[in-house]
């Protein structure tokens, strides 16, 4: 799915990741693990393809989508708007209602009345719905409540089968429940 | 104009170049000096052995920054970034000498330091464009980044160069108050003025390869030491 | 074989639709937020009322100055709408989506340079009556003039819709956006104050028309270095 061959990032003169090699096969969880500044976000946008390595390659299967944290959507849409939006500009088709009622998500309220969890909820939903082969997840789990959480572990579940998933997290239990490998990532 | 076998040295060839410009500038100026004077200008034309070698060279200087940020846009290799940067900032030097030295030959001759003539115009806008080009880079942190936006910046502003000329040509030639004609200034040139200018060009050239070579090389140890 | 297929779908079915969706859907969020639109709008009546003030009030010299004026204006409002297209996706984080969408970017540069083509076009002619209002023009040939500030503002957006979307993300770029845009399109603002004084003056159109030439010429070569370019400085 995804091959990561020496790769390193610098901005301006520091570098955020020295010489980092990873893999990921069909079917497998990455966890990224470090402490805050450790370069789990500028890895996880390296593999996303939103940065490009100062040096190394970065080796990707199929489509990529990342999820940053907090996630970003357009205050002034609604729920049912920003999806189909994201359908159309990604060529998809889906069931965008269901996967609203899935999240236990409103329809029609302007995603400026949501909440960080309510926002977190419609983020996987859109992931679903999009069904990208690789999910890029920088803290999924901040902000969800214990429902939510249940329905990021099946969410995580269903992406696994459809590729493979690597996310950045600060919980370790969340990292071993779900994880197949755990990568540590040293302050820089 | 890339390779160095000894990345931390200059090469014999940048020696040569660099060397070479040094040792004969003095005699450009001389045969500069020793020229005869314009028949109408008198010693005024003098200052074209520094302003038409200085224009030539900057426009060289930018069309080679265009080269090479095409060649970065292709390949993504980071050594055509640093030659289109050495290239840059040597043409800026070039342009700015031609502009001023122009200015300076303006006044006497036109009476005003400055007008609006296509060539006039267009230089200055390039001058801009440039100037434009070095503080983009300051401003962005990530290389990979600042490389391709640079490159993007070195090709549009060249493209902007034939663009610019029609453009103030028609606009003047429309344009119903007085005007400057650039043939009033016209120099005819005697054997010895056309020699002296051609070893000019040639001194200045050898020094623009020079510095190109010893820019970009320093460029790469640069880079070499925030790898490090 | 199942992200082939969707690929196929992306780049055939929706080519210009994807467009025409971003640009409407921009519209859309600029209504909603209302501070862009208005504030535009303000800024060309105060301008244009401003210059008008300084310029006058002995008839003829407006009249001279006008074309200039309206250049300038439609200038700074073009920096000011490219600008607030990428600020739709700066302000909510959402231009990385945008770039992890299938298939090339360039749907993304032509959505954003639509966006504000559907807003530049009211707003100039908006300034165009405004300033015939202020600066006593007689607006005879209302269609050529505007067709000018078309052709014009199409080149002016196409090359502002790239730097603003290079810039979008780095620091300082109130400041880099103008002065590198600036330096590119004096060809538009040349050939634009041209042919907007030679259509007030009564000048044949066949004149006023090799402006319109060379702002095709430039619309044509930037609109095409944009959009091939823009992808290049987007990703990564």
């Amino acid at each position: 799915m995804l091959r990561l061959e020496a790769v390193s990032k610098r901005f301006g003169r520091d570098w955020v990741l020295r010489d980092v090699s990873l893999s990921l096969g069909r079917g497998e969880v990455l966890a990224l693990l470090g402490p805050n500044g450790s370069g789990k976000t500028t890895l996880l946008r390296l593999m996303a393809g939103l940065l490009k390595p100062t040096r190394g390659r970065v080796v990707r299967e199929g489509r990529a989508l990342f999820l940053a944290n907090p996630p970003p959507f357009h205050r002034h849409l609604t729920a049912k708007e920003h999806l189909l939006y994201d359908l159309a500009f990604h060529g998809g088709r889906g069931d965008w209602r269901g996967a609203l009622a899935r999240y236990g998500l409103p329809e029609d309220l302007p995603l400026a009345a949501f909440s960080s969890g309510m926002k977190k909820r419609l983020a996987l939903a859109r992931l679903e719905l999009l069904s990208p082969d690789l999910w890029l997840l920088d803290e999924p789990e901040t902000a969800l409540d214990q429902e939510g959480r249940e329905l990021l572990l099946r969410a995580l579940d269903g992406a696994r089968a459809r590729g493979g998933v690597v996310f950045a997290t600060h919980d370790r239990a969340l990292a071993e429940a779900v994880a197949d490998r755990v990568l540590w990532l040293g302050a820089a | 104009m890339l390779k160095a076998a000894h990345p931390e040295r200059p090469d014999a060839l940048t020696w040569a170049f660099l060397g070479l410009g040094v040792l004969l500038l003095p005699v450009g100026l001389y045969l500069a000096l020793s020229a005869p004077p314009d028949v109408n200008q008198g010693y005024l034309a003098r200052i074209m052995y520094l302003h038409v070698p200085g224009a030539w060279l900057g426009y060289l200087a930018f069309f080679v920054t265009f080269l090479y940020s095409l060649l970065y846009l292709f390949r993504q290799d980071p050594r055509y970034d640093r030659v289109a940067l050495a290239s840059a900032e040597i043409g800026l030097v070039f342009m700015g000498l031609a502009l001023v030295t122009g200015m300076l030959w303006a006044r006497p001759t036109w009476g005003v330091y400055w007008t609006w003539e296509p060539r006039l115009t267009t230089t200055a806008i390039l001058f801009a464009v440039y100037v434009g080009y070095f503080l983009l880079r300051g401003a962005i942190e990530d290389p990979e980044l600042r490389a391709k936006a640079a490159a993007a910046v070195g090709v549009l502003g060249f493209i902007n160069v034939p663009i610019s000329y029609m453009s103030v040509k028609w606009w003047r030639s429309l344009h119903q108050t007085q005007s400057i004609d650039l043939t009033t200034g016209k120099i005819h040139m005697d054997p010895a003025m056309l020699q002296a200018l051609l070893f000019n060009l040639f001194v200045f050239t050898l020094l623009y390869l020079g510095f190109v070579r010893l820019r970009a090389l320093v460029a790469a140890l640069e880079a070499q030491k925030e790898e490090a | 074989m199942r992200a082939e297929g969707q690929k196929a779908v992306g780049r055939g079915g929706l080519g210009v639709g994807r467009v025409w969706l971003l640009a409407l859907r921009d519209l859309r969020l600029e209504v909603r937020d209302r501070a862009g639109v208005l504030s535009a709008l303000s800024f060309l009546a105060v301008m244009l009322f401003i210059m008008a003030l300084a310029l006058g009030p002995e008839e003829g010299a407006l009249r001279r100055a006008a074309p200039g004026v309206l250049w300038v204006a439609l200038a700074f409002l073009a920096t000011l709408l490219s600008t607030r297209a990428f600020a739709l996706e700066v302000e909510d984080a959402t231009l990385d989506d945008l770039l992890l969408t299938p298939g090339g970017k360039e749907w993304v540069y032509f959505g954003k340079l639509l966006f504000q083509m559907l807003l530049l076009f009211p707003l100039s002619a908006f300034a165009l009556l405004l300033s015939a209002l202020l600066f006593h023009l007689p607006l005879g040939k209302a269609l050529p003039l505007f067709l000018t500030l078309a052709l014009g503002g199409l080149g002016y957006a196409g090359v502002a819709t790239f730097y603003a979307g290079l810039l979008a993300r780095l620091r300082g770029r109130e400041v880099l956006l103008p002065l590198l845009l600036f330096s590119l399109v004096v060809p538009v603002v040349l050939a634009g104050v041209r042919a907007t004084a030679g259509l007030l003056e009564g000048v044949p159109l066949a004149e006023v028309a090799s402006w319109w030439q060379l702002l095709l010429v430039f619309d044509v070569v930037y609109l095409t270095a944009g959009a091939l370019l823009f992808p290049v400085v987007m990703e990564g």
